[in-house]
């Protein structure tokens, strides 16, 4: 049995190699030996200028550094619209009151896509930060209020049954049994939302930013660089795919209990 | 002798909207008694217990506790669901001390409370699993323990054993007699198994169809611990098996 897995493990490893090898040895020969090299670089000057681009500037600062830009521009934001997303929607998702409130304001708001808010966050705020991050929170706070609602209200009304009959008042089933319960909805939402705030900082840098990954992409286009442009490319998938992948560490971690198998 | 009675029902209705469910009953559970109700699937046991337990509100009639009305803070009643309602994101100890931290239990004598009734069911050794980890009859005992550590003086249990096996229930089922005769506690039992009902009671209830009056009321006075396969047991299950013959 263990060997048969090991061998699938490896089965699966091997061909994902062959197949990325068989792309770049395309993309190699596509590029060298015909017209489109005048469209693309090849696989091996585009890995080298990443790897260059590590440690020399692109503008004021090296690929690592408008990473880390736009990161911490999605973290400040998402936590601010995390947190209240997730207070807003399981207060709306148990709390009568907060839904009759909210609710019709949030409906509103929800369909809109975050990057249509950008131009109008410039008449308000400006060109600086304060419009990325209001866009990017935006982005956050819609996925992540939705899902806590949800979470909220799909609540087993048997535990509530249950917590009622121990002796817990209202306050206490709210925060013993709706927003632990609401947990696992909480996180698959702080994960799609992780993924739509990297997306939206991305966007509003490429409006207006003088660093950041979106920033790579665009001053790449008005310089007429394409490896600039493919670098920034791949970082922001790069990123996208690890901050995808440390949410659900975290969430496997703490939602070891909605898993079954022991 | 009026001191004695723990439970008074009288004259309860209970109707949702057009549906006449519990219609007119009355009846009285003494203190410290074993009683077990049987009715058929849909008569409203479950429904009796959500009333008794202001889960659902009476549409006439009342239920009184040591005379008076109904009261979850002062009474301290515990409720054992038909289905699970452990807190699935706490451990069984977690799940155990639930209500006694409600009740501001002091630490000391709380953990001695939850070794105690954990013990008891045999789960003091898997305190720190999540339910999710645990097979469907641990996570019943861990309902049963979170109901005992709160040492109710009365005890409403909906069916607990509905979905074990037979070996299992029967473990279950004198762990609870234990239980009870430990702690003197008021028992409710709901069940639509006449066996089980036979084997538990000190009395049984048994409930017509919808709307539901009470049949009959049957005095078990088969010395415990009881065997299901001697002549009174036999004798007195068949009795109440010609009862709901009608079901
Ligand atoms: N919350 C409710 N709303 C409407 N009808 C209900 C509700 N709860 C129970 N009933 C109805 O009341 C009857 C009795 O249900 P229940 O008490 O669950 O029966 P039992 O527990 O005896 O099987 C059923 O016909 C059921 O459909
Ligand atoms: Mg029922």
């Amino acid at each position: 049995m263990m060997n048969n897995r090991y061998l699938r493990v490896f089965l699966k490893i091997f061909s994902a190699i062959i197949s990325i090898g068989a792309f770049l040895l395309i993309w190699h020969i596509a590029t060298n030996g015909t017209k489109l090299g005048e469209l693309m670089p090849g696989p091996i000057e585009l890995i080298s200028s990443l790897i260059k681009s590590t440690y020399t500037n692109i503008g004021k600062y090296t690929i690592i550094g408008h990473i880390l830009f736009s990161l911490s521009r999605v973290l400040i934001a998402f936590t601010v619209g995390g947190v209240i997303g997730i207070l807003l929607g399981t207060a709306m998702g148990w709390y009568k009151t907060a839904e009759a409130i909210f609710r019709p304001f949030y409906e509103m708001i929800r369909p809109i896509p975050p990057i249509a808010w950008i131009s109008l966050a410039i008449l308000w705020f400006g060109l600086g930060e304060i419009m990325k991050y209001f866009v990017i929170f935006l982005a956050a706070f819609s996925i992540i209020t939705y899902n806590a609602f949800a979470g909220a209200q799909a609540v087993d009304p048997v535990l509530i049954g249950a917590a009622k009959m121990l002796g817990a008042k209202d306050s206490r089933i709210f925060r013993s049994i709706v927003f632990p319960s609401a947990v696992p909805y909480i996180f698959a939402g702080l994960h799609t939302a992780i993924s739509a705030s990297w997306a939206t900082v991305v966007a509003a840098e490429m409006v207006r930013a003088s660093e950041g990954a979106g920033w790579l992409i665009i001053q790449g286009m008005e310089m007429n660089n394409m490896i600039q442009i493919l670098i920034g490319i791949i970082a922001i998938g790069i990123v996208g795919l690890l901050l995808s992948i440390i949410m659900r560490g975290v969430e496997a971690k703490l939602c070891a209990w909605s898993k079954s198998g022991k | 002798m009026q001191t004695n009675i723990k439970v008074e029902v009288k004259n309860l209705t209970k109707s949702f909207g057009d549906l006449l469910v519990l219609d007119d009953i009355s009846f009285n559970v003494t203190s410290g008694e074993f009683l077990c109700i049987v009715g058929p699937t849909g008569c409203g046991k479950t429904t009796f217990l959500n009333s008794l337990t202001k889960l659902y509100s009476i549409t006439k009639g009342s239920i009184l506790v040591n005379n008076e009305p109904v009261n979850l803070k002062k009474h301290n009643i515990a409720y054992i669901f038909q289905e699970n309602s452990t807190f699935p994101w706490l451990t069984v100890e977690q799940n155990v001390s639930f209500g006694l931290d409600i009740k501001k239990v002091p630490k000391d004598k709380k953990k001695e409370n939850i070794k105690e009734v954990l013990d008891i069911v045999g789960l003091y050794a898997f305190r720190k699993y999540y339910p999710v980890q645990l097979s469907a009859s641990m996570v019943q005992r861990v309902s049963i323990a979170r109901a005992f550590a709160t040492k109710p003086e009365l005890l409403l249990m909906d069916e607990p054993y509905g979905q074990l096996d037979i070996e299992l229930r029967y473990k279950l089922e004198d762990e609870l007699i234990r239980l009870w005769k430990k702690t003197n506690t008021t028992v409710l039992f709901i069940t639509h198994n006449i066996e089980e009902a036979v084997y538990l009671g000190d009395r049984i209830l048994v409930l017509s169809n919808k709307p539901t009056k009470v049949k009959e009321s049957i005095d078990n006075h088969i010395p415990r611990p009881r065997s299901i396969v001697s002549p009174e047991f036999v004798k007195l299950r068949n009795r109440v098996t010609e009862l709901i013959k009608w079901w």
